[in-house]
């Protein structure tokens, strides 16, 4: 109990600058890009893994001759591969694994055509995905937790005046 | 000057209040209906004749844009299940073949705080209007009809209400990705060849062999009786298909 006043005391005889530096700093460090050194070891892989696809209509017709336009997952509004689908509908591509992620294919033919999604890597959401945290919402957490601190040390001022 | 703690506090508060209102970051997202150069420029059926359209209304309402994750399966049969939803509210009676031949896209409605992403479903309904020149149908189409010298001026009139349930606009370019400050469009398209086929395409195409033609309308079919909405796919995104379910 005497440790836990001790803290209290500590952040109510901070002055503003001190409180603007503490705030500073603590955005600082979640902004900080963290590297972690140890042994200096490079590990580096290819991976080559052919990808298949087979387009046909419902009836089972092959779409063949169907225009082909592989997406990759961090950039999904500009074609990574154009090609054609062969005539039993198959088109084949090999993904680079350097962009994990959900590789989008559209094949097309004749006023018709369908997307499907293919996962590569182990990073499998997608590009455009609003996954995790923004800059924007860690800063309003860290907000979230200095005004907790505060509001608790303004709580306890008020009470050792009274 | 010395700034008292309460201020301080206070000043953090009013920000992080205005976060958590803010609610991220916001585009525009626009709802286009097309019915393509089937409807601007007329086109000849799988029978022969050669249809011009007047007006093409059609009444849209529930709809709304979603971004999914994984992205909708229009053959699951399932509902969409997003994680980020944009809504229209009301009713829309969108004229399809308003304007030339030229004429772009017809925008149905805007919103202007989406939220950035990719909106890769959308979904709606078409339903009989309650006011206007569509009164009492879902879809009422007029215009011309010419076939050996034999000029038919038509109205079609279809009364079911459906529920399309679309994947991800199919094109030459991707739509539905918003970024922040940006403009993003969608657009709900209908196929009318679906409906009275394509003379241009082999008689024995899937597509005309579905489709019903002219003809019966030529010889004074009540389109109740020559076309199910559910079976006709004249709905799309781009040439993307959709699920369709029908009353």
């Amino acid at each position: 109990m005497h440790k836990e006043n001790n803290y209290i005391v500590f952040i109510i005889k901070l002055k503003w600058q001190s409180v603007i530096a503490a705030i500073a700093i603590t955005m600082a460090f979640l902004f900080m890009p963290m590297e972690v050194h140890a042994h200096g070891v490079n590990i580096n892989y290819t991976s080559n893994v052919e990808v298949e696809i087979i387009a046909t209509y419902d009836s089972g017709t092959p779409m063949a001759g169907a225009q082909v336009a592989v997406y990759a997952p961090d950039d999904p509004t500009t074609p990574w591969l154009t090609g054609i689908c062969d005539g039993e509908g198959r088109f084949s591509f090999t993904p680079d694994t350097a962009r994990p992620g959900i590789w989008d294919v559209q094949v097309r033919l004749a006023g018709h055509g369908g997307m499907i999604h293919i996962p590569v890597g182990g990073d499998t959401t997608t590009a455009d995905g609003q996954g995790g945290f923004s800059h924007l919402q860690i800063g309003i957490m860290s907000a979230c937790v200095i005004w907790g601190s505060i509001g608790t040390a303004l709580y306890f001022s008020k009470r050792r005046k009274t | 000057m010395k700034f008292p703690i309460p201020v301080i506090a206070l000043s953090i508060l009013a920000v992080v209040l205005a976060g958590c209102a803010g609610g991220g970051a916001t585009g525009k997202l626009q709802f286009y209906a097309n019915g393509e150069d089937f409807v601007r420029q007329g086109f000849v059926s799988k029978d022969g004749w050669s249809i011009s359209f007047d007006h093409v209304y059609i009444t849209l309402s529930d709809i709304a844009a979603y971004q999914t994750e994984p992205p909708y399966d229009t053959s699951s049969g399932t509902g969409i299940d997003a994680k980020t939803e944009v809504a229209l509210d009301g009713v829309y009676t969108i004229d399809l073949a308003e304007g030339g031949e030229d004429a772009p896209p017809i925008m149905v409605a805007e919103v202007s705080d989406a939220s950035v992403g990719h909106y890769n479903a959308i979904s709606w309904e078409i339903s009989p209007a309650s006011s206007g020149p569509a009164a009492g149908h879902s879809l009422v189409m007029t215009g011309t009809a010419e076939k050996d010298g034999q000029s038919i001026d038509f109205t079609i009139n279809i009364d079911e209400e459906c529920e399309y349930l679309c994947g991800e606009y199919v094109g030459d370019v991707r739509k539905g990705i918003l970024k922040e400050g940006d403009t993003a469009e969608l657009e709900m398209t209908f196929h009318f060849d679906h409906i009275f086929g394509d003379g241009e395409l082999p008689q024995d195409d899937e597509l005309n062999l579905a489709a019903v033609g002219f003809q019966p309308f030529a010889d004074g079919a009540d389109a109740a009786g020559v076309i199910n909405m559910a079976d006709m796919h004249l709905v799309h995104v781009g040439e993307g298909h959709c699920h369709c379910a029908c009353e």
